[in-house]
């Protein structure tokens, strides 16, 4: 079973891009944030305009319509493709093959918003999101677009520098895999906890008391041994 | 024996780098993209067509890199690498304008020709509540009652009515004010109006019917009332646009309804996205039309010093124009249109 909401997205050069979809909370919070942006901008303009005879409350009435119609679609085409309050979550809005979000696409479901927003405060939409693994309200299900968080998170990074150890008895493809996984979040673990989880590769791992050419004067932990043997799987020997 | 992460990393990082070095300037724009020769050298930054030639070989080295479970940060360095070259080269290069101008010759007529069952069903959900009301109000005055509260016809009465001034159509504002109003009420309602279509199609019947059974009302009210031709000579030009406009919504929005309840053989989400891609250029039409026909409405068709004759004439043609654009304009090519978008 997927545990995870990952969406892969292929592209002709036959690799696979991943999308991290956005929830409904942060989607929430970004409308809200873009609500009082436009909010905002409505009073001051209007405080402006209201002091132009004729043309002031015309304008005032267009510019509303803007805010509420022309502003998301705007916003996505420009190369952020995120309106203010989404930027400021750290999404953005893309087709759900990975490319940039189309004219056609936005205002689709920009306009769409409308059919999400029935019956009342947006249940509908929340209900597809919930529904959903990809969270699409029904304006990106019917334009095919999604909006998804613009940075990856990295839960593993550069392995630690350390020196390479042989493993105990040769490994299988799936065991290297985890060791390496491992120790790629060895600087994110306190060092407690990584002996703990390297513990369970005991059986793999060189003895204790190993050192190239001979004994080491006092035990190894498990997890710098960990380390050692996924630099030497790495390929430094 | 195979090659190990380090010796991956070591041999094609470069490559990495380079093509990096490639995306950056064509984020800062300050290198222009040449598709020119390659460059050659190693701290030289990349051309157009040298950052495409690295991408696909870093798309190879991720797949590489996936296909022998190298270490996680590997292979998420080349991931969001790979994704950024991929935002970065299938990014739309023109501001649009050339496919503006196909859109608005082309796409928009061959659209909604495409739709012309769509629009025969709201055309008649339309018209129908139109006749039925407007006579029924011409036998019977009271029955506008029923439709609109007293309030509101004495507001009709106020814009079109003996007493209404120099200004037709408005109980007050200027031009400009009613211009924004325009823009503002009838977009906003076409819009709503093709959004319903999700709801089986049953709300864009709804709301175009309801406009119907609005217009029917107020003719039939002020017909009655011998107050016929200021308001036929006030409504003939801009509704050229409008009410074609309220009918493509409604069409438009049927349309998303049928895929909803009769997707075929596709999936519902599938019929819907081809619904959506099919009528988008029909939205983009009729939002056209509502802005024209608000502009109309608030700088023309309220001027009361014009001959209703005038108008009249002018109306007939816009009325003309507007089924010559929709029924006429790029005929001929509409197979082609259509297919080129639906691919």
């Amino acid at each position: 079973m997927k545990l995870d909401t990952k969406l892969l997205a292929e592209t002709p050069e036959g690799i696979a891009i991943l999308l991290r979809p956005a929830g409904a909370v942060p989607r929430g919070l970004a409308y809200a944030l873009d609500f009082f942006i436009r909010f905002v901008v409505m009073f001051v303009a209007a405080m402006f305009l209201a002091r132009i005879k004729g043309m002031g409350t015309g304008l005032m009435l267009v510019t509303y319509f803007a805010l509420e119609w022309i502003y998301p679609i705007v916003f996505e085409l420009l190369p952020g493709a995120a309106t203010p309050g989404k930027r400021a979550m750290g999404l953005l809005v893309m087709m759900d093959t990975g490319l940039p979000v189309t004219p056609s696409a936005s205002v689709t479901r920009n306009l769409l918003r409308v059919a999400d927003f029935m019956p009342f405060l947006f249940a509908f939409g929340l209900l597809t999101m919930l529904m959903r693994h990809d969270f699409k309200r029904l304006g990106d299900v019917v334009a095919g677009t999604v909006v998804v968080h613009a940075e990856q998170v990295r839960l593993a990074g550069a392995l630690p520098e350390a020196e390479p150890l042989a493993p105990r008895v040769p490994l299988t493809r799936a065991q290297q895999v985890a060791i390496l996984h491992l120790a790629g979040r060895a600087r994110r673990l306190t060092s407690e906890r990584l002996d703990e989880l390297a513990a369970l590769a005991e059986a793999s791992l060189p003895p204790a008391d190993y050192a190239p050419g001979g004994t080491s004067p006092a035990p190894i932990r498990p997890g710098p041994r960990l380390v050692a043997v996924a630099q030497w799987l790495m390929g430094q020997r | 024996m195979a090659m190990t992460p380090r010796q991956f990393e070591a041999r094609y990082e470069p490559a990495w780098l380079e093509l990096e070095r490639g995306l950056n300037a064509l984020d800062a724009g300050r290198k222009k993209a040449k598709a020119g020769p390659f460059p050659t050298g190693a701290s030289e930054v990349p051309g157009a067509a040298r950052v495409a030639q690295l991408y696909r070989q870093c798309c190879e080295h991720l797949a590489l890199a996936r296909e022998r479970a190298y270490p996680v940060h590997l292979v998420a360095r080349l991931e969001a690498l790979t994704a950024r070259a991929h935002q970065r080269i299938y990014r739309r290069h023109d501001l649009g304008l050339g496919a503006f101008r196909h859109l608005v010759l082309y796409q928009a007529p061959a659209a909604v020709r495409a739709l012309r069952w769509h629009l025969l069903v709201a055309t008649i959900v339309f018209v129908l509540p139109v006749i039925v009301v407007g006579v029924a109000t011409w036998i019977e005055p009271h029955f506008v009652l029923t439709i609109v509260d007293a309030g509101q016809v004495r507001e009709f009465d106020g814009m079109y009515g003996r007493q209404a001034g120099e200004h037709l159509g408005r109980t007050s504002g200027d031009d400009w004010t009613m211009f924004g109003y325009y823009i503002m009420n009838n977009v906003g309602i076409s819009f709503r109006c093709f959004a319903a279509g999700l709801i089986l199609g049953v709300g864009s019947l709804f709301m175009v019917g309801f406009n119907g059974l609005l217009l029917g009302a107020v003719a039939g009210f002020l017909v009655t009332r011998g107050d016929s031709e200021r308001f036929f000579s006030f409504v003939v030009t801009h509704s050229a646009f409008e009410l074609t406009a309220i009918v493509l919504s409604g069409a438009a929005g049927l349309k998303l309804g049928q895929a909803m309840l009769a997707p075929g053989r596709l999936t519902r989400t599938q019929a819907l996205m081809r619904a959506a891609r099919e009528t988008s250029p029909v939205v983009f039409c009729f939002t056209l039309m509502l802005v024209i026909a608000a502009a109309i409405e608030a700088f023309w068709s309220s001027a009361g010093w014009v001959a209703p004759g005038v108008k009249y004439a002018v109306g007939g043609c816009c009325w003309a124009l507007v089924f010559a654009y929709l029924g006429l304009q790029g005929r001929g090519h509409d197979a082609a249109v259509l297919e080129a978008r639906a691919r």
